[in-house]
């Protein structure tokens, strides 16, 4: 975990390629983000974070089937790898774990 | 469905800097984005998005990912090209060597003029308030000289009393200083008596400038008139290596007082405008008090430090009040007074200022160490030139050299290098060439700066930061050049079908065709600035050996020390009388201002005409010690007593006033109005007594004391026979006779020469230029004559078998370059004189006239140096045996 760190993007961009599953190219992860978190975000910051992820290895990545659509230009899907979802647990992990140490009864006394 | 496309050429420029493993994936997102943005915004929005989207992948993460695909591919023949480029350097030692050289030395050269441009740019930029602080001027309108274009005059020269106004009165300046810098005053201390240059400033002058102080409080420095700020210099003259704070130091200066040294400064960088040694408050500056209240008297520089955050245009329009308070009336009556009638909304005098940092390149405004920005242009243009001369060079070796490697290339081709990959290979070799011219280059830098530096009167010194800036300079210099010299050639090489090659169908010719019109360029370069600087040497020849109408060989020019009082005047006939018996000596005169030493310029009205003459306080020894020329009439003489109103003019002043019996006539120079003003005695021959850069102008001589002054300046004639004893003569007699004043002396020749260092500065640095351009371009041709040579080898072999002679042959190889050279002189000959009639002559009034002479001799001896440079190979060609040559065959 002490080695590799992901920023708030990059975890972002992993979570949704781990919702999208075989779907998870870089438009359907912009749509995505748009639809679940409503954040409007540019197409090549996540081509870009996707590569550098793919770099750290916790994606890998292949070319989709050819379709009709997008001028028969095929997808690069991505997909988690299970270095990916380990590191996605830590971080869940350990944010819940600091999550715990916020003294709670503050939110009652409101 | 798929009607509406994205705009194409979007694509393809994505699709050039994109990687290519990447590409299908990124273009099939923005396609499908466009085509979700088409059925949601329409099409124009749909498309502008498309182009901001595509361009938003121009980013490092993806552009990055391309390079290093790419080297990896190539990676694996990058040793096997340094070994290629190490053996090909080896093999053809000598050709790697000129052309190596001549990069290097173009490359030197670029470089410090870089430097040079650079620290004309950095002047006065170490001052930590440099935004602040401002020089102010005046501007106003000229009622002497009318210049319809510009009536304006402008100089940093203001009167004494606006500092204090300023200080006083406006609100948003924070500091506020008087700086006169330049006289020069007599120091004693103990039993060293100098004469020192000294500055007068005002307190703030400390806290304003970042001169640091090494010893001294900024803060309480000159609250006392009697103080004195000393450099280290002063300090170790004086004192020795004793603590000079709290020392008393006699100055005289009109009277004598003793000052105490309260402060030592650090020197004035190089880089600097402003300029001392001595720094005294300016209290102590001759008549003071009257030249505080008199603002008709322009006689000091004035520079202020504004608050942070002032607004400049209420400072300028508290200028603008401060005219109108304190000058108005005097303003009126210049209106009135003025020959020509002043329209009323011309405004007389206005205040303006100039930046600090901006004084130096600003030729606006006269300044001692100004400097015109277009040298800086004029030199970086000539850097280039020769940088391009080299280059030119370094690509056409490159080239001549690379077709003799055509098989090689066939060979690569036929194992499977691609075109690309033979870009790469040239390149690659082609840059380690430059990268060793360029370490070499920065030697060579560090070699010549010393030289450098005294040819342009500059104090450049190579810092670490210097040093890296010029590598970066020289680095890019350095790949555009091996980019040029690489990939040109492997272009052209990798053009070739490798079978036809491989075959031997092909001759084994160098090509050297192209390479001519690069020959005839470099060749032009060079042979415009030989003319250039022929042509300037010419010109300098023709300053300092023309006649300027007086005599200035073996003449002393000696200040009395005295200043502007009677006393000079005794100091001068002392002199002469004890000189009298002296064999050594042969004249001894006095005058008022010895030239190039200042000189007085007087205007006045004759019967309602503005006039203005030179003026000199003369003596009757004056015109007889210079040799002097009088035409008409008689020199002054001191035994009639009229003498003493009496002037001698020049032809200049007899043709100003139209006088056809100037004998008969009196010049009111002082407006007098009862008398007719000074009776003219004697006409004298036109001399220089002005800089050949002025025409003659209007001049007369006088013995009037009281109107004209006193002569401050003695000129001893020695003997020609013996110049230096004379010198020591005259040393012995002045300290006999005035043991508590400095000996200073000039010579006079070396005073008038100094006017033209700065064109003598000139003629130096195109000297330098055209010296390295020529070695530049002769080394270029030496190697290709070279290759012309070895081309030509079994030419030659048949030749002489055939029987020719040496002669023959040596004109057959030479003939071509000899076309080539008359042809780039054609082309440079009318450049080069449109150069210097309209960039260097034009400051002279007194030209050298230029001679169809001049380019011939440049032009024959630029044909000499291209022939000797190619002789050699020529030579060494036809003496071959042609048995050598042909036997192979």
């Amino acid at each position: 975990m002490s080695k590799e760190f992901l920023g708030e993007f990059e975890e972002l961009v992993l979570t949704m390629a781990g919702i999208l599953q075989d779907e998870a190219y870089g438009n359907a992860i912009v749509n995505e983000i748009k639809q679940r978190v409503g954040r409007e975000v540019n197409l090549s910051a996540v081509h870009v974070t996707l590569y550098r992820l793919e770099d750290k290895g916790f994606v890998k990545s292949k070319m989709g089937g050819a379709t009709n659509q997008r001028g028969g230009r095929r997808k690069r899907i991505f997909t988690v790898t299970n270095a990916g979802l380990a590191m996605l647990r830590t971080m869940k992990e350990a944010r819940m774990d600091l999550w715990k140490l916020i003294p709670q009864l503050k939110i009652a006394g409101s | 469905m798929n009607e509406v496309s994205p705009p194409g050429w979007a694509i393809r420029f994505l699709q050039r800097v994109c990687p290519a493993h990447l590409w299908e994936g990124i273009e099939g997102d923005l396609l499908e984005q466009f085509q979700a943005d088409v059925e949601e915004l329409g099409v124009t929005r749909a498309k502008g998005r498309f182009i901001w989207n595509a361009f938003r992948f121009v980013r490092p993460g993806i552009i990055l990912r391309n390079r290093i695909s790419n080297t990896f591919i190539s990676s694996i023949m990058v040793t096997n090209y340094f070994k290629v480029a190490a053996r090909n350097i080896q093999k053809r030692k000598f050709y790697s060597f000129i052309n190596a050289f001549g990069l290097s030395i173009g490359l030197a050269f670029c470089m410090l003029i870089v430097l040079y441009i650079q620290d004309e740019r950095e002047f006065d930029q170490f001052h930590a308030n440099k935004d602040r602080i401002y020089r102010i001027e005046e501007k106003s309108f000229d009622t002497w000289q009318h210049d319809s274009a510009d009536p304006f005059r402008r100089s940093a020269w203001l009167q004494a009393g606006l500092a204090p106004v300023i200080k006083a009165e406006f609100p948003e300046v924070e500091y506020v200083t008087r700086y006169n810098d330049g006289n020069r005053v007599i120091f004693r201390y103990e039993d060293k008596v100098f004469t020192e240059r000294v500055t007068y400033v005002d307190q703030d002058f400390f806290k304003m400038f970042t001169f640091p102080l090494l010893k001294g409080n900024a803060d309480r420095l000159f609250q006392d008139k009697l103080e004195v700020v000393i450099t280290p210099e002063i300090a170790t003259k004086y004192f020795g290596d004793v603590d000079p704070i709290g020392k008393t130091i006699e100055i005289e200066n009109e009277g004598k007082s003793l000052f105490t040294v309260t402060g030592v400064i650090t020197p004035p960088p190089a880089q600097s405008s402003l300029s001392y040694a001595v720094l005294l408050p300016q209290e102590n500056r001759n008549n003071y008090q009257r030249n505080l209240e008199n603002w008709g008297n322009f006689g000091t520089p004035t520079f202020v430090q504004l608050r942070q955050n002032a607004n400049l245009e209420s400072f300028k329009s508290n200028l603008d009040h401060a005219i109108d308070k304190y000058m108005s009336d005097r303003l009126e009556r210049w209106r009135k007074e003025a020959v020509v009638p002043i329209s009323p909304d011309v405004k007389m005098l206005e205040y303006e200022y100039t930046a600090l940092p901006e004084i130096h390149l600003n030729t606006a405004i006269s300044w001692d160490k100004v400097s015109d920005p277009q040298y800086s242009i004029i030199l970086g243009g000539i850097a280039l030139l020769i940088i391009l001369i080299a280059c030119i060079n370094y690509i056409s070796l490159s080239l001549t050299t690379s077709t003799s490697r055509r098989i090689e290339v066939g060979i690569r081709k036929v194992v499977g290098a691609q075109q690309s990959q033979l870009v790469y290979q040239f390149t690659v070799e082609s840059l380690i060439l430059a990268v060793i011219s360029m370490v070499f280059g920065l030697g060579l830098v560090v070699l010549f700066l010393p030289y450098f530096n005294e040819f342009t009167n500059k104090g450049i010194a190579l810092t670490g930061s210097k040093i890296v800036q010029l590598l970066s300079v020289g680095l890019v210099l350095m790949i555009i050049t091996g980019m040029l010299a690489g990939s040109y050639p492997s272009w052209f090489l990798s053009r070739f079908k490798p079978a036809s090659v491989l075959k031997g169908g092909f001759t084994s010719r160098l090509q050297a065709g192209f390479t001519k019109p690069l020959v005839v360029l470099q060749f032009a370069l060079s042979a415009f600035l030989i003319i250039s600087s022929v042509m300037m040497y010419r010109q300098m020849q023709f300053i300092t050996t023309k006649d300027l109408g007086y005599n200035q060989d073996q003449i002393l020019v000696i200040p009395t020390q005295a200043g502007w009082s009677e006393e000079s005047d005794r100091v001068v006939d002392q002199f002469r009388i004890r000189a009298q018996s002296e064999p050594l000596i042969v004249s001894v005169a006095g005058t008022s201002s010895s030239f190039n030493q200042g000189f007085s310029r007087y205007g006045f009205k004759i019967n309602g005409e503005q006039k203005s003459a030179y003026v000199y306080a003369a003596d009757p020894q004056y015109i007889p010690t210079l040799g002097i020329h009088l035409l008409e009439g008689r020199n002054f003489d001191e035994n009639i007593p009229a003498d003493s109103d009496a002037v001698i003019v020049n032809e200049a002043l007899v043709r100003d006033m139209k006088w056809t019996d100037p004998l008969n006539q009196y010049y009111n120079w002082r407006e007098d109005t009862v008398g007719m003003g000074s009776r003219v005695i004697g006409v004298v021959k036109d001399y220089h007594f002005l800089s050949l850069e002025e025409k003659y102008e209007p001049m007369f001589l006088s013995m009037d004391k009281h109107n004209v002054g006193y002569r401050t300046t003695l000129l001893v004639k020695v003997a020609s026979a013996d110049v230096t004893a004379g010198l020591d003569r005259v040393k012995a007699l002045w300290q006999q006779l005035f043991p508590d004043k400095p000996f200073d002396y000039t010579f006079l020749d070396d005073d008038v020469a100094k006017q033209y260092s700065r064109y003598k500065r000139w003629m130096n640095i195109m000297g330098l230029s055209t010296g390295f351009a020529i070695l530049i371009s002769c080394l270029g041709l030496f190697g290709l004559a070279g290759i012309n040579a070895v081309n030509r080898t079994k030419e030659i072999g048949i030749r002489k078998v055939m029987g020719a002679d040496l002669q023959t042959i040596f004109f057959l190889l030479n003939k071509q370059f000899v076309i080539l050279a008359i042809l780039a002189f054609s082309l440079a000959a009318p450049l080069s004189w449109w150069f210097i009639t309209q960039w260097y002559m034009k400051d002279f009034t007194f030209q050298v006239p230029l001679t169809w002479e001049l380019f011939a001799i440049s032009m024959i001896t630029g044909l000499i140096l291209a022939l000797a440079t190619v002789s050699y190979h020529a030579i060494k060609a036809a003496l071959l045996n042609p048995a050598d040559t042909l036997k192979y065959e």
